[in-house]
């Protein structure tokens, strides 16, 4: 790596994981670097979930280790990644359907031990803050409203805005575009680029190459469990290994 | 008072009603809390004989532990079939300490209280490994364990012998007996009903329900949800303990076979449904129907078994009609036939447009407005 290159954010070495007989995640061996949006493709069952999982702490990697700005967090409860800084959304968009959309942004809110039994759900600062987030994503007229009766596209803004809450330092999102209309891709691609200005990291698993190749900096091709190529988006998309693994040409 | 859900109930009219109207249902709400506690306090005065007033202890014991259990199935989602366990070690705790020990009896109760959570320590860090299906197997062989044990350890226990606990009160006469029990488990269940109330409204409490929600989401949301669902594990083991124990002080008799009974954990679970696991007063609504039914039928039908095939019909209808309990499904109702607001969707699209306008932004609208919010600053990524 070269010397003007920003710094390491995550990376994992050797991270493998598998189901049965099936290595869902093979060796993998990435790094992402601090500040840039980095997308991650692959043809379906690349292993592309499977990775953030075991980045995330939702699944214990078997072997391998993952390295978040320098610190090991491999294995560590998902609970405490979020809170050294990396923030997630799912694939298929997850809220908590039977909460108000309110409720939904103060359950982000950092524990604070036992002061936690007591008093309200969320202090006015960050009720305030949940608020400008809500603003931010353009939901925040919706606060009362239980988060089963918003529409998909407004679960997804909903879910972008939690993950938010945590002032997470690298945000990582599951098919962020996934079922959802043009406008809406168009929208949630600005505010990826506006929080990126900020300063925030992205990791950015997608499978809308439109998105993808006009949005990150940094793209990482997926194939059987381990990164095939890497590089900037015209350099991968004109990579021959891409075109087969991918597109299988 | 104001309850479990507020926020639920104005769900709409909060979104969209002027702030005017609320004030009226708040007043309504106080003047139905008053007069359901006035009649609640009344009733050792209304009962026309002992056993009518012995029938209403009963019911408010199991209020008592409809509502305990609900600190962990109603926020958590764990449904735990094996809460007798931490009935019957809070009856048997107290037992045991007055017998035993000559502690003074409410002294004695509250330590049975600590000492089933300390007990359930080890239990809830093992049973909480599990979810769903798991976790309620788990709990159940909890419970059957310590009918085992209670069953067997005789000298500590008497066994199927019973246990006799002595009265905390000897100079009273049995009907005051049952009126300062009726008294003592109804301040019981007040203290459950803040503490839920506080824990409903509370940061732990919204990570609990986040929890029944979405435990994984709730997770990488940075919720500490093994510790969150660890401690209502505790607070409901405690509330349950010390229902047993009052129980035990009141009834004086213990055997394991009633007190570690998978029944009456099934029964805790079915006053919860049925009232609504999501409102501070579900389990004592349910208490009051399944725990007034039982006494009934016990009454009218002696010895048979037909309470727990009325108990059966009963759990088929909740869960057939009124998933969410009774207290949603009436809510429901009055929404429908009372004065009717907006739908969610359509005040949500008019206030979008408007909200857009306003802003000046064009971007929001996700699925009500697209051809809108096409237009500005989305042609780039495309």
């Amino acid at each position: 790596m070269t010397a003007h290159e920003p710094p390491r954010s995550l990376e994992t070495v050797d991270l493998t994981k598998s189901f049965g007989g099936v290595r869902a995640v093979d060796g993998a061996t990435v790094t992402f670097r601090h500040g840039r949006i980095n997308a991650l493709i692959g043809p379906n069952g690349s292993g592309k979930t499977t990775f953030f999982n075991c980045v995330t702490g939702m699944i214990r990697p078997d072997a391998g280790t993952v390295t978040y700005r320098g610190q090991q967090i491999t294995g560590r409860p998902p609970h405490r990644i979020a809170r050294a800084g990396i923030g997630r959304s799912f694939q298929l968009c997850r809220v908590f359907p039977r909460m108000t959309v309110l409720e939904n942004m103060l359950v982000a809110v950092r524990p604070a031990g036992l002061r936690d039994l007591v008093g309200g759900a969320g202090s006015p600062a960050e009720t305030d803050k949940a608020r400008r987030l809500l603003v931010r994503v353009g939901i925040d007229h919706l606060e009362n409203v239980e988060a089963a009766n918003l529409s998909y596209g407004q679960q997804k803004l909903l879910e972008l805005a939690g993950v938010l809450m945590g002032d997470p330092d690298t945000i990582m999102l599951d098919e962020p575009a996934g079922g959802v209309n043009p406008a809406l891709i168009g929208r949630i691609g600005t505010l990826i680029r506006e929080l990126n200005d900020e300063g925030k990291t992205f990791l950015v698993v997608e499978h809308n190459m439109d998105m993808v190749m006009s949005l990150s900096h940094h793209v990482v091709v997926f194939d059987r469990g381990r990164p095939i190529a890497e590089g900037t988006p015209s350099a991968v998309r004109a990579d021959p290994r891409v075109l087969e693994a991918y597109l299988g040409i | 008072m104001p309850n479990a859900s507020d926020t639920e109930r104005t769900l709409v009219a909060a979104a969209t009603a002027p702030a005017g109207r609320r004030v009226p249902a708040r007043a309504v709400r106080m003047l139905a809390f008053t007069v359901c506690a006035a009649l609640i306090l009344s009733w050792p005065g209304l009962a026309p004989n002992p056993y009518i007033l012995s029938a209403g202890v009963m019911v408010a014991s199991y209020a008592c532990t409809a509502t305990a259990w609900n600190f962990m199935g109603g926020f958590t989602g764990y449904v735990s079939l094996g809460h007798a366990a931490f009935f019957g070690l809070g009856a048997y705790g107290t037992g045991v300490l007055i017998r035993d020990l000559d502690w003074p009896p409410f002294a004695a109760w509250l330590a049975a209280g600590v000492i089933v959570v300390l007990i359930t320590v080890p239990v809830g860090i093992a049973a909480l490994r599990v979810r769903g299906a798991s976790f309620v197997i788990v709990s159940i062989a909890f419970v059957l364990i310590l009918l085992l044990v209670a069953q067997t350890w005789q000298d500590l226990t008497g066994g199927s012998d019973g246990l006799v606990v002595p009265r905390p009160f000897p100079d009273l006469s049995r009907p005051e007996h049952h009126r300062a029990f009726f008294y003592l488990f109804v301040a019981l269940l007040a203290v459950m009903l803040l503490a839920w109330w506080a824990i409903d409204r509370s940061r732990f409490g919204t990570g609990l329900k986040a929890v029944r929600e979405d435990e994984d989401k709730a997770q990488a949301l940075g919720v500490p949800t093994r510790n969150y669902k660890l401690v209502a594990y505790l607070i409901s083991a405690f509330f349950t303990g010390l229902s047993g124990g009052m129980y035990a002080l009141w009834f004086g008799d213990l055997d394991p076979i009633f007190q570690f009974s998978v029944l009456l954990g099934a029964y805790m679970v079915l006053m919860a449904l049925l009232g609504g696991v999501r409102h501070l007063y579900g389990p004592l609504l349910g208490a009051l129907i399944v725990g007034g039914a039982l006494e009934y039928f016990e009454l009218e039908f002696g010895g048979t078994q037909l309470h727990l095939v009325a108990a059966a019909v009963l759990l088929g209808v909740v869960v057939l009609v009124t998933p969410d309990g009774i207290i949603p499904a009436v809510r429901d109702l009055v929404r429908r036939f009372g004065p009717q607001d907006s739908s969610i969707r359509e005040m949500t699209a008019a206030e979008l447009l408007a909200h857009n306008r306003a802003s000046g932004r064009g971007g929001p609208p996700p699925d009500e407005a697209p051809d809108e919010a096409a237009a500005p600053g989305t042609g780039e990524e495309r």
